[in-house]
């Protein structure tokens, strides 16, 4: 999640303005060869593996809209649950902590980072 | 330093190599929405009864796959809903599918009641897949009627041949097994198209209404485990009442019902064969052919006849446990990959390449990607 009070050197990378990442909603970044999502989180930014442990789905693609959405029910794969700080998998739903990196039923976690943010632009920790 | 950021590929979901292998999908299923599907109902009759407010036979359940995943009954629809031809060639891009082999998903048709109302439904079924499938270029398992027989070969010799219809999908259930004689005019049938018989699971058969079925709680005993376990059953009973003594080019791909039981059935079905033989020539087609056992060891069948698709895999992670299981389980002959899209068991062919049981064996990746498909599917 997002650092207070923190020097942005080389160790953080400017991935995205936050106009590029509405509320809700995340993007996916390579960065010197490590995949990262990133989320908006009620205003907070959150950087997550973009790896699902389970299958290696991409948890970037997680809330785009399904084919023929308006006939299903909810409308997305997966996505941001903001209230609770998780993204669920695109592919299995499998619900990832934003801040842990923690799937809870499993026990198994994948990486998070350091985010910062500083005029409107998002920068990730690697 | 700088940094080298980019923004990801949306499109792309599997791995990239996964674009250079030919890819055969053999469980895709489309969705037709309930009103358009009733536009195809031929007798008047039959879609006044189903369009009126009572609708299709209501099919009693006590225990739902919702109660498993936060989407609770969506986990049907967790990738979207394909109803025409465009929406499987959107899903089969992200996923790399080159031939999606697709049927008419609806698996709760085969427990439903009333025979005549079924097979109205089968019927329009049928022809909503011709008209929005067959006819644009894809691949399709046309729905067989297990509940009657004598109509499953009507519809064979309805729609089987036409260009594009390349097997018959139909179910395996506790009920009666594929093995009983009335089927053998389908299985005829079915060997005079070359035509595949897949057997998928069937949803609403969940062992309720049984002592150990009141007590299956979680769908990991009843999805998990009890599909394969009457997948295995019907295996057995095909091979052990002499199905494919009497129809030998006969295929059967089941269909969810697991894989890494082949080795048990091997092993096991000879053994018990081999020290007791001597009711096979009391079992009906024996009794009519007069013949006394069966043709070969009840493993070769396993091995000739039957294909298993792969869905979901559960693959070992380390890859020196998964090649022994693979090698155990005739893979190579055997196995058909299959993505079961769009519900939430979703299998994309992410295996194939994040495991060196099959990124250091090309042939093996290729028969269960495509290999074995082709063998038993004229496309």
């Amino acid at each position: 999640m997002s650092s207070e009070n923190v020097t942005v050197d080389d160790a953080f990378t400017k991935v995205a303005t936050t106009e590029e990442i509405p509320q809700g909603t995340g993007i996916g970044v390579d960065v010197d060869g490590i995949e990262i999502a990133v989320y908006n989180v009620e205003g907070e930014f959150y950087a997550i593996s973009n790896r699902c442990a389970h299958q290696r789905a991409p948890l970037c693609k997680a809330g785009d809209k399904k084919i023929n959405a308006e006939h299903t029910w909810t409308d997305t794969r997966g996505g941001v649950n903001e209230e609770s700080c998780t993204v669920s998998c695109p592919w299995h739903l499998w619900e990832w902590d934003l801040e842990t990196g923690e799937h809870e039923a499993s026990g198994q976690r994948i990486g998070t980072f350091d985010t910062h943010v500083e005029d409107q632009d998002v920068y990730v920790r690697i | 330093m700088t940094s080298s950021v980019r923004r990801l590929d949306t499109d792309v979901e599997v791995p990239p190599e996964a674009y250079d292998d030919r890819i055969v999908d053999l469980d895709f299923h489309v969705n037709p929405m309930e009103d358009e599907l009733m536009s195809y109902v031929e007798d008047d009759r039959a879609r006044d009864k189903l369009t009126t407010e009572f609708g299709s036979t209501p099919v009693m359940g006590k225990w739902d796959a919702a109660y498993a995943i936060k989407e609770g009954n969506e986990g049907l629809y967790t990738q979207g809903r394909a109803e025409h031809a465009e929406d499987v060639h959107e899903a089969c891009e992200m996923l790399a599918v080159d031939e999606p082999i697709v049927n008419p998903g609806i698996n709760n048709l085969n427990l439903q009641h009333h025979p005549v109302l079924k097979n109205a439904v089968c019927q329009a079924a049928n022809d909503y897949m011709l008209d929005n499938f067959v006819d644009e270029g894809i691949y399709t398992s046309m729905m067989l009627p297990k509940w009657d027989p004598e109509y499953a070969v009507e519809e064979l010799d309805r729609v089987g041949e036409e260009d594009g219809v390349v097997a018959a999908y139909s179910w395996f259930d506790p009920k009666v097994p594929w093995g009983n004689e009335q089927f053998d005019p389908v299985f005829e049938k079915l060997v005079e198209l070359d035509f595949p018989l897949m057997l998928h699971g069937s949803l609403s058969y969940w062992p309720q209404h049984s002592y150990i079925g009141d007590d299956m709680l979680t769908w990991t005993e009843i999805l998990g485990f009890d599909w394969p376990i009457h997948g295995m059953v019907n295996v057995i009973n095909m091979i052990m009442r002499g199905v494919f003594d009497r129809f030998p080019d006969l295929n059967v791909v089941i269909q969810e019902a697991g894989h890494w039981w082949v080795p048990f059935l091997r092993y096991r079905m000879d053994e018990f064969y081999e020290m007791h033989p001597d009711d096979i020539q009391i079992t009906p087609r024996k009794m009519e052919s007069g013949e006394k056992y069966l043709n070969q060891a009840p493993s070769e069948y396993l091995k000739d006849n039957f294909y298993l698709c792969t869905q979901p895999f559960a693959l070992p992670r380390n890859s020196g446990e998964a090649s022994k299981m693979l090698d155990l389980s005739f893979a190579e002959e055997m196995f058909v990959y299959s993505s079961d899209w769009p519900h939430q068991t979703l299998d994309p062919p992410t295996w194939f390449y994040t495991s060196r049981a099959f990124s250091d064996d090309e042939d093996l990746r290729n028969a269960v990607l495509h290999g074995n498909a082709d063998e038993i599917l004229n496309i």
